[in-house]
């Protein structure tokens, strides 16, 4: 009887163990790696070459092929042709049209006009879609002329988060109160401890953004001082829920911790990498966006667009970045879209690049090294 | 001559690997041999590399001095002496220090008549070693891959290269290390405690004997291992932390590139759950 | 030389149960008929049982039964009583401690509430099980060697999920149970209080720890290597040394210039492997009462090697200064 039990258990393990290692999805050498603080120090960025550049690739290779910048006519103005043009009125009908096609393509390539149109009054407002589209214009519009600080002269376009999907791929919804609930007797979970997609898997907290990237609540969670200061510190469960923050920064750009932080002290800003600034004005960003485009959405929106709270879907880091440090490897797309630009429209965008160039150095942008190894001497 | 009152007998010629006769002599209480010679150079040499690097460092601290590996840029190649160099002649006398001490281990075995299991288990050690300092920074391509030697700093190290991985507890065989580090600790503790217990009952009392070993274990869990056994177990348990630190260091970044934790997926998505 | 690796025990004699030495007057009986395990002869002694169950041991088990069903119940509970997801989530689950804002008082039971209960009935467990260490032991004759090393894995456990969390005035200061969550916790619980490697406790905890496998690998090493010559003898030879015992302290006097006895090794055994949960539960216990950045304090105290500065400034802060 013994016998047999130890056999089964020896065959479970057995048939385990081969699970672990054949469908764990092991990776093998040759790897790359990237320095990203002084020698010696642990900091690098892991790469699997045979998938991490085919990730951007492919992205890349979903890129449309649009007609290119011409000069503007300037007039007639779409806001004198047409009616009811609310946010792009000061555009020529030529520049309207174009953006109107490259919306169509970026965001609604099947269905064309009609998904945010009613196709026997383009000027209606009753879909949904196009009220939002509107908005989600003017976001572009306020990301690429009061976030330079996160999108740099690089911009974003509808195509940057939408990849030809009507909703972006990476969203989150507001946690279902379901799970964080203290409901019956038994079972209180805290909105945590179950296998967290947006925390890498891990058992952190599930769903950190409506807290940390829609609420301004505390991210620094690290102490400042050596000794205790007075008063409630942050709690421990503010820091998983940082923490959980921090594993979908890394998972959506797929980069690790060291890309920012020297983590012999995370909260400290002169170990930092550069990029750790512009995370921190990234965070700012989707804070502000979520807050002031996307959460007063929810409204206009039909039931089926809703999360369990009854808000609709919002943005959070890989909504752009999808898996690629700066989002497809730094293409400029927004470059041909003046009107994208809000108040900081380029005035004469006349001769571009064309998209072929462009895509080449997208990928040599996202190959550029972390230029911080071996800076300075001091420490062997 | 330090010897103890049994010692003599035991000083017998012989038993060396290298070096016939020409080193198969005692120093006070320690055996030379070839490898004792080795030894000595290797560590003479890597100790006064260490000075040298910290010398040219900023700093005397104990704590804070670094020695650290090459830039990752210098691939596997050999650094200049002060970008990297010294690390590395530091890396080749310390693997060279401590094979020695496992071959001269391994004499003072033959001399004695013992078996091999202390050299053997030192190995596992020094494989855990390697792994850090040559295995896995070679199939990483780059010596910068290695731990720095310096108090702090390697612990700086330590700390990067885990959230390399984003949360490195997640690691298998870093749970499968820690577990055995704790086991062994646990089993350390009640062997050490057993036969102590045995050998100071208290004032007045007599010693018990093995069999009251073997009593208090039935008694207390139902299971006594017995005192030949116990050290087996202490042994294989030792061997296994350090082969699973070992192992758990080579899979990371080699054959894992990734966060930890996303490894389990594995486990989410096994045929039996659907 | 294979032949005297004992590796495995090749040859097993299977005699008489043993029933153990005499109990003293008043003690229960021992229970259950010993068998034998052929694949546990291998490794040391074949025989299972008998097992002296006394009123400690029996209500330590039901303490401990407690605890676990409240834990795992609540685990299973928290996937909806589903009983497939149970097993495929079970890593991932945990019991949690309550939220911070119940401070030390008595939460509702379905907000840590049961994790106070769960934690309650263990540590009953705990120390009913060290009562039993401690009875056990002195009632064979025994000093109580093995209960007051287990008394130094309580303490551990006891500033982890009970003094720690008080002197903070938070229950939610503790661990989760739970497999992954208690590694969240660990993690969470360095980066808050900015890194237990510069924690000079945790230090000397890991020493403790990596010189107890050290020491077990020399012992145990040394035991098998000269077993031939009967080195598991060991209370025979702390009083009578023989051959066995003057080899093996041979090879490390002659390796490194020192050795133990028969006696002595048990003792550098015992103190490395008490003092592992002792410092460590030291370190925590400092940890956020006395310290809150150990990084800081390491500052403070000329632990942190410098590497070069990377220039960078916290954004907020220059926004603040106003674009200094």
């Amino acid at each position: 009887m013994i016998k047999i039990v130890a056999w089964f258990i020896g065959l479970f393990a057995l048939v385990l163990t081969g699970f672990m290692l054949f469908t764990a999805g092991w990776e093998r050498p040759p790897i790359e790696t990237q320095q990203s603080g002084y020698r010696g120090t642990g900091m690098a960025e892991i790469i699997n070459p045979r998938v991490d550049p085919q990730r951007l690739e492919a992205q890349l290779a979903q890129v449309p092929e649009l007609s290119p910048l011409t000069p503007d006519p300037g007039v007639p103005r779409a806001g004198d042709v047409y009616q009811n043009v609310q946010v792009l009125g000061d555009l020529s009908v030529a520049r309207f049209t174009r953006l109107m096609q490259a919306i169509t393509e970026w965001i609604y390539p099947e269905e064309g006009c009609a998904a945010c149109h009613q196709l026997n009054n383009l000027a209606d407002d009753s879909m949904y879609q196009k009220v939002v589209s509107r908005r989600m214009i003017q976001m572009t519009q306020a990301i690429n002329s009061e976030w330079t600080s996160h999108v740099g002269a690089t911009g974003v376009t509808c195509f940057t988060c939408h990849r030809g999907e009507s909703v972006p791929q990476y969203t989150w919804f507001n946690a279902d109160p379901a799970t964080v609930a203290a409901d019956g007797m038994v079972g209180w979970r805290n909105g945590q401890n179950r296998a967290a997609e947006f925390a890498g898997l891990s058992s952190l907290p599930e769903e950190p953004f409506s807290r940390l990237l829609e609420d301004a609540g505390q991210i620094r969670v690290e102490g400042r001082t050596a000794l205790p200061i007075d008063g409630d510190g942050p709690s421990i469960q503010s820091t998983e829920w940082t923490y959980s923050l921090m594993m979908h920064m890394s998972t959506s750009l797929d980069v690790n911790c060291t890309y920012c932080h020297n983590s012999r002290n995370f909260g400290s800003w002169e170990s930092s990498n550069p990029q750790r600034v512009n995370a921190w004005h990234g965070i700012q960003m989707a804070q502000s966006l979520n807050t002031e485009y996307v959460a007063p959405l929810s409204p206009v929106l039909p039931p089926h667009r809703l999360g369990a709270t009854g808000e609709g879907q919002k943005i959070n880091c890989a909504t752009c970045h999808q898996g690629v440090a700066k989002p497809l490897g730094g293409l400029a797309m927004a470059e041909d879209y003046p009107s994208l630009w809000g108040d900081a429209a380029p005035q004469d965008v006349a001769g571009v690049d064309d998209d072929v160039d462009a895509d080449a150095d997208a990928l040599a942008s996202a190959e550029e090294p972390v230029d911080l190894e071996g800076s300075g001497a001091g420490g062997l | 001559m330090s010897m103890l009152s049994y010692e003599r007998k035991y000083r017998v010629r012989g038993g060396t690997l290298l070096g016939g006769d020409l080193f198969d002599f005692w120093v006070g209480p320690f055996y030379v041999g070839f490898f004792g010679v080795t030894t000595i150079f290797f560590s003479v040499l890597g100790t006064a590399m260490l000075v040298y690097g910290a010398a040219i460092g900023p700093t005397w601290n104990l704590w804070q001095i670094n020695i650290a590996p090459p830039d990752i840029s210098y691939g596997l190649a050999l650094a200049p002496l002060k970008e990297g160099g010294i690390w590395q002649i530091v890396t080749v006398c310390a693997i060279g220090a401590f094979v020695s001490w496992a071959l001269r281990e391994v004499e003072i075995c033959r001399k004695l008549g013992m078996g091999y299991h202390v050299p053997i288990a030192f190995s596992a050690a020094i494989f855990a070693y390697i792994s850090l300092v040559v295995i896995r920074p070679v199939l990483m391509g780059a010596w910068g891959h290695a731990f720095p030697y310096g108090i702090l700093s390697h612990l700086d190290w330590v700390s990067n290269v885990g959230y390399q991985y984003l949360h490195f507890h997640y690691n298998p065989a870093h749970m499968l290390a820690v577990t055995f580090f704790f086991t062994t600790t646990f089993a350390l503790a009640l062997h050490g405690g057993a036969v102590l217990s045995v050998l100071n009952p208290g004032e007045g009392k007599p010693i018990g004997t093995a069999e009251h070993i073997n009593s208090f274990f039935r008694d207390t869990q139902g299971y006594s291992i017995g005192e030949l056994g116990i050290h087996r177990l202490g042994l294989y348990l030792a061997i296994a932390a350090g082969f699973f630190s070992a192992v758990c260091i080579i899979i990371s970044g080699p054959f894992w590139t990734r966060g930890w934790p996303e490894w389990w997926n594995w486990w989410l998505e096994l045929p039996v759950w659907s | 030389m294979v032949e005297n690796t004992n590796l495995f025990t090749r040859a097993q004699v299977h005699g008489p149960a043993d029933y153990g030495v005499p109990l003293p007057e008043g003690s229960h009986a021992r229970t259950g008929t010993p068998y034998k395990s052929y694949l546990l002869g291998k490794l040391g002694d074949a025989q299972i049982g008998p097992i002296y169950l006394g009123g400690y041991g029996i209500a330590s088990l039901i303490c401990g039964f407690i605890a676990f069903e409240i834990i795992g119940l609540n685990m299973w509970a928290s996937v909806g009583w589903d009983p497939i997801e149970f097993v495929r989530q079970l890593p991932w689950l945990a019991l949690e401690p309550p939220s911070p804002e119940y401070g030390l008082s008595l939460p509702p039971l379905n907000e840590g509430g049961w994790w106070l209960l769960a934690g309650f009935f263990l540590t009953a467990a705990l120390i009913l099980w060290w009562m039993r260490m401690y009875t056990r032991a002195r009632a064979l004759g025994l000093g109580t060697h093995i209960a007051w090393a287990f008394a130094s894995a309580i303490w551990l456990y006891l500033v982890l999920g009970f003094i720690r969390p008080i002197a903070m005035g938070s229950w939610s200061e503790a661990v989760p149970f739970g497999i992954f969550p208690h590694l969240d916790w660990t993690a969470a619980f360095s980066i808050r209080y900015g890194n237990l490697f510069y924690n000079p406790f945790h230090m000397l905890s890991i020493a403790f720890l990596y010189g107890s496998v050290l020491l077990f690998a020399m012992h145990g090493g040394t035991v098998m290597a000269t077993s031939r010559f009967g080195a598991e003898r060991e209370i025979e030879q702390a009083f009578d040394r023989g051959t066995a015992f003057e080899r093996g302290a041979l090879f490390w006097r002659w390796t490194m210039g020192f050795c133990a006895n028969a006696e002595s090794i048990h003792r550098w055994a015992w103190w490395f492997a008490v003092l592992t949960p002792l410092t460590g539960g030291l370190g925590i216990l400092l940890t956020g009462t006395v310290v809150e950045n150990w990084y800081l304090w390491g500052m403070k105290h000329g632990l942190v090697p410098p590497y070069p500065e990377t220039g960078v400034v916290d954004p907020a802060a220059a926004l603040q200064g106003g674009g200094q």
